[in-house]
C-alpha cells in the first residue's frame, strides 16, 4: 500500500513539474527554480510566479476535492455513475457563485466559496428529495434527474451572465471551468476548505464502509444513518463548493477518479479517500497541461477536456452495466 | 391505445388543429410587432403585404421578421423530429436534445466553421453547406447512441443516458472548437451554448426553408405509412412495413430535420420533447395531425420563448434556448418521477 501512495505522489510531482514548465512558452527546471526561490523580476520569473504557479496550486486542489466528493457521493447513493456533475452539484455550486457575485455583489473569496458550497448543498438536497419523493429510484433515474437539474442550473447561469453582459470567456468559465488567470489568493482560501473536507471524509471512512451495503446492514453495524448522511453531505458540499469557487464546474472529474482509485486500492474508504485525492490531483493537473496544447497556441477550457474523457468513461460504464 | 376514430375524435382533431394554427398566427404576428418600438398588428400585416413607410419596412422586414421566421422553422423542425423519435423508439422521453442529436449537429457546424475559414475568418465555401455539416454531425451522434446502447436501447431510461453521455462529449468538443476559428470573434458563440434566433439573415432562412421543404414532404409520405398506435413489430407487420428499414429512414429524417433546425440557431432545448406531448394531448393520435400539430406547437414555443426573452431582458440579447430549457427541465423531471413503468 505505501508503494501505491509513493507512486502516486511521485506521479503528482511529475505532473506539477510539467504544469510549471510546459505551456505556450517552455521553461527549464532551472528557470522555474529561480523564479520561485530567487525571484529577480524578469519577465520569465513573473510569468512563472504569477501565471504558472497559481495554476499548479489550484489544479491539484480542485482535482482532489472533486475526487473525494465523487467517492462519497458514489457510496452514499450506491451508484457507480453518480458524481458531483451527474448529480448536478457542480452546476448548483456554479449557480451559487454567479448569483452571489452578480446579484448580491459578494466580492470576497470566502463569501464566494460559501455561496458555492451552499449551491452544492442545496442541489444535493433537491436531487435526493426529488428522488425519494418519487420513491426508490434506480441509479440511472437519479442520474437523469441530476443531469436535468444541472442543465437547468446552466441555463440560469447563462441568463444571469448574459443579462449582465458578461464576456464569452466568463460564460465559458462558469459553464465548463478553467484554471487560467486565477489569483493565487483563491488557492489560499480553497486549500483550508479542501483540507477540512478531507479530514471530515477520513473521519467518515468507517461508517461509509458500512454504508456500502444496504441501510439495514449499516444500522445493524451501529452506524447512525442520519448523522453520517448529514456529515457526508456537508463534506461533499465543502469539497465541491471549494473546487467550483476556485475553478468553475470542471466536469466529470468526480465521476472518473473514484473508479481509478477503487481499481488501485479496493473498496476500503480509509484507503480509497486519500487515493482519490491523489488521483484527482494528478488527473486535474495533467488535464490542465493537456488543455494548453489541444488548440495550441490557443488554450482550451480544462473542463471541456475532462468532459470529453468523462463522457467516454460514462459510456463505457453504461455499456458494462456498471449502473 | 387508440381505438377506431370515434365521432368525438374526428371532430376534435380539426378543431384543435385550427385553434393551434390561430394561436400560431397571432403569436408570430406579435413576435414581429413587439420590440423597442411597438408596431400595431395591422401595420405589420400591411408591411408584409408591401405597404408601409421606409423605417417600418426596415424594422419589420430586416430585423423582426427574420428572427420570427427562423424561430418558426427551427422550433417546428425540432418538434417534428421529436415526434418522429418518440414514435419510432416508443419512448415518450425521447427527444433530439436528450439523444445527443442537437449537440452532434452543433459540433458538425463548429467543425465546419473552424475548418473552412481562412486567416481573416471568412468562410472559404458557401454558407449553404453549413446545414450539411450539421446533418453529418447529427447523424453521427444518433448512430453512436444506438450502436453503443445496442440491446440496452429497449430500456427507455438507459437509452437516454447513452444519449446524454454522447451529448456531453459533443458539447465539450464544441466548446473547445468554439475558441478557434471565426465563431468566437463574431460573438455568435452563445447560440452554440443555448440557441438564439437573433442575427439570422434572410439568406440563411432561405437555405433552411428550401432544405426543410423536401424533408417535410418525405415525413408526411412516411407518416401516412405509420400506424397511429406505437410502432412495434406486430402492428408494423400488420400494416405491411419493413420495420428495420423504416426505422432507419425515420431516424435519418429526424436527425436531418434537427440538423436543419439548429444549423443557424443552435440548440434549443426541450422543444422536441414538449411539443409532441402537447400535440398528442390536443389533437389525439392521428399521425398527420400529430406532425402538423407538433410543427405548429414547436414554432409557437420558440417564437414565444424569443418574445419572452425580448420582453424581459431587452436590450440585452439572452438566448431563447435558456427559456425553453428553464421551462422544459422541470417538465422532464416531472415525467421522470412519474413514469415508473420504464425500468432503469
Amino acid at each position: 500500500m505505501p508503494l501505491v501512495y509513493g507512486g502516486l505522489v511521485a506521479v503528482l510531482c511529475g505532473a506539477l513539474l510539467a504544469s510549471m514548465t510546459l505551456g505556450y512558452r517552455l521553461y527549464g527546471v532551472d528557470q522555474v527554480w529561480a523564479a520561485l526561490f530567487a525571484f529577480d523580476g524578469s519577465e520569465t520569473a513573473v510569468v512563472i510566479a504569477n501565471l504558472r504557479l497559481p495554476r499548479a496550486a489550484i489544479a491539484p486542489l480542485v482535482g482532489a476535492g472533486l475526487g473525494i466528493s465523487g467517492v462519497i457521493v458514489q457510496t452514499l447513493s450506491r451508484n457507480r455513475i453518480a458524481s458531483p456533475d451527474t448529480l448536478g452539484l457542480n452546476a448548483g455550486a456554479s449557480l451559487g457563485v454567479v448569483l452571489a457575485s452578480f446579484w448580491l455583489g459578494v466580492g470576497s473569496l470566502t463569501g464566494l466559496s460559501l455561496a458555492a458550497a451552499l449551491g452544492a448543498l442545496g442541489t444535493s438536497i433537491l436531487v435526493f428529495a426529488i428522488a425519494s419523493a418519487a420513491g426508490g429510484l434506480s441509479p440511472i433515474r437519479i442520474v437523469l434527474i441530476g443531469v436535468t437539474i444541472a442543465g437547468l442550473g446552466h441555463s440560469l447561469v447563462e441568463v444571469v451572465l448574459t443579462t449582465n453582459e458578461a464576456q464569452l470567456q466568463q460564460l465559458l468559465f462558469w459553464l465548463s471551468g478553467a484554471f487560467v488567470d486565477r489569483p493565487m489568493a483563491l488557492a489560499q482560501t480553497g486549500a483550508p476548505i479542501i483540507a477540512m473536507g478531507l479530514v471530515l471524509a477520513l473521519l467518515l471512512a468507517r461508517p461509509l464502509d458500512a454504508m456500502q451495503a444496504d441501510d439495514t446492514t449499516a444500522t445493524g453495524l451501529g452506524v447512525p444513518l442520519v448523522l453520517v448522511r448529514g456529515m457526508s453531505f456537508l463534506a461533499v458540499a465543502l469539497l465541491t463548493g471549494a473546487a467550483v469557487a476556485m475553478a468553475g464546474p470542471v466536469g466529470f472529474v468526480g465521476l472518473v477518479v473514484p473508479h481509478a482509485a477503487r481499481w488501485l486500492v479496493g473498496l476500503r474508504h480509509s484507503r480509497l479517500i486519500p487515493t482519490a485525492a491523489l488521483v484527482g490531483a494528478i488527473y486535474a493537473t495533467v488535464a490542465d497541461v493537456v488543455a494548453r496544447f489541444v488548440i495550441y497556441p490557443g488554450e482550451a477550457p480544462v473542463g471541456a477536456i475532462t468532459a470529453v474523457v468523462g463522457g467516454v468513461v460514462l459510456l463505457v460504464l453504461l455499456k458494462r452495466r456498471a449502473a | 391505445m387508440s381505438g377506431l376514430p370515434t365521432t368525438v375524435t374526428r371532430i376534435r382533431t380539426p378543431v384543435a388543429l385550427g385553434a393551434i394554427a390561430l394561436v400560431f398566427v397571432l403569436l408570430a404576428l406579435s413576435g414581429v410587432a413587439f420590440g423597442s418600438t411597438w408596431i400595431p398588428l395591422e401595420q405589420v400585416l400591411g408591411v408584409i403585404l408591401g405597404a408601409g413607410e421606409k423605417t417600418q419596412k426596415l424594422i419589420v422586414l430586416q430585423l423582426r421578421l427574420p428572427r420570427v421566421a427562423i424561430a418558426i422553422l427551427a422550433g417546428g423542425g425540432v418538434a417534428v423530429a421529436g415526434f418522429l423519435l418518440q414514435k419510432v423508439t416508443r419512448n415518450s422521453l425521447a427527444s433530439p436534445g436528450v439523444l445527443g442529436v442537437i449537440d452532434g449537429a452543433a459540433l458538425g457546424v463548429v467543425i465546419f466553421l473552424a475548418a473552412l475559414s481562412n486567416e481573416s475568418n471568412a468562410l472559404v465555401t458557401s454558407i449553404a453547406y453549413q446545414p450539411v455539416a450539421a446533418a453529418a454531425g447529427a447523424l453521427l451522434a444518433i448512430s453512436l447512441v444506438f450502436i453503443l446502447s445496442g440491446r440496452q436501447a429497449s430500456s427507455a431510461i438507459r437509452l437516454l443516458l447513452f444519449g446524454i453521455a454522447v451529448a456531453a462529449v459533443a458539447k465539450a468538443l464544441t466548446v473547445i472548437l468554439m475558441l478557434i476559428g471565426p465563431i468566437y470573434q463574431t460573438s455568435q458563440a452563445a447560440r452554440w451554448i443555448a440557441g438564439a434566433v437573433n442575427e439570422v439573415n434572410w439568406g440563411e432562412i432561405q437555405i433552411t426553408a428550401l432544405a426543410m421543404l423536401p424533408i417535410m414532404v418525405l415525413v408526411f409520405i412516411l407518416g401516412r405509412a405509420m400506424p397511429p398506435a406505437d410502432l412495434d413489430e406486430v402492428s408494423a407487420r400488420g400494416v405491411g412495413l419493413n420495420l428495420p428499414v423504416f426505422r432507419i429512414l425515420i431516424f435519418v429524417l429526424a436527425a436531418t430535420l434537427t440538423a436543419l433546425s439548429v444549423a443557424f440557431v443552435g440548440g434549443v432545448g426541450f422543444i422536441g420533447l414538449m411539443a409532441p406531448h402537447l400535440a398528442r394531448l390536443l389533437v389525439g393520435r392521428n399521425v398527420f395531425a400529430g406532425i402538423v400539430g407538433s410543427f405548429l406547437l414547436g414554432a409557437v414555443m420558440l417564437v414565444g420563448a424569443d418574445l419572452v426573452v425580448r420582453v424581459l431582458f431587452a436590450p440585452v440579447e439572452v438566448p431563447a434556448g435558456t427559456v425553453t430549457a428553464i421551462i422544459g427541465a422541470p417538465y422532464f423531471l416531472f415525467l421522470l418521477m412519474g413514469k415508473q413503468r420504464n425500468d432503469g
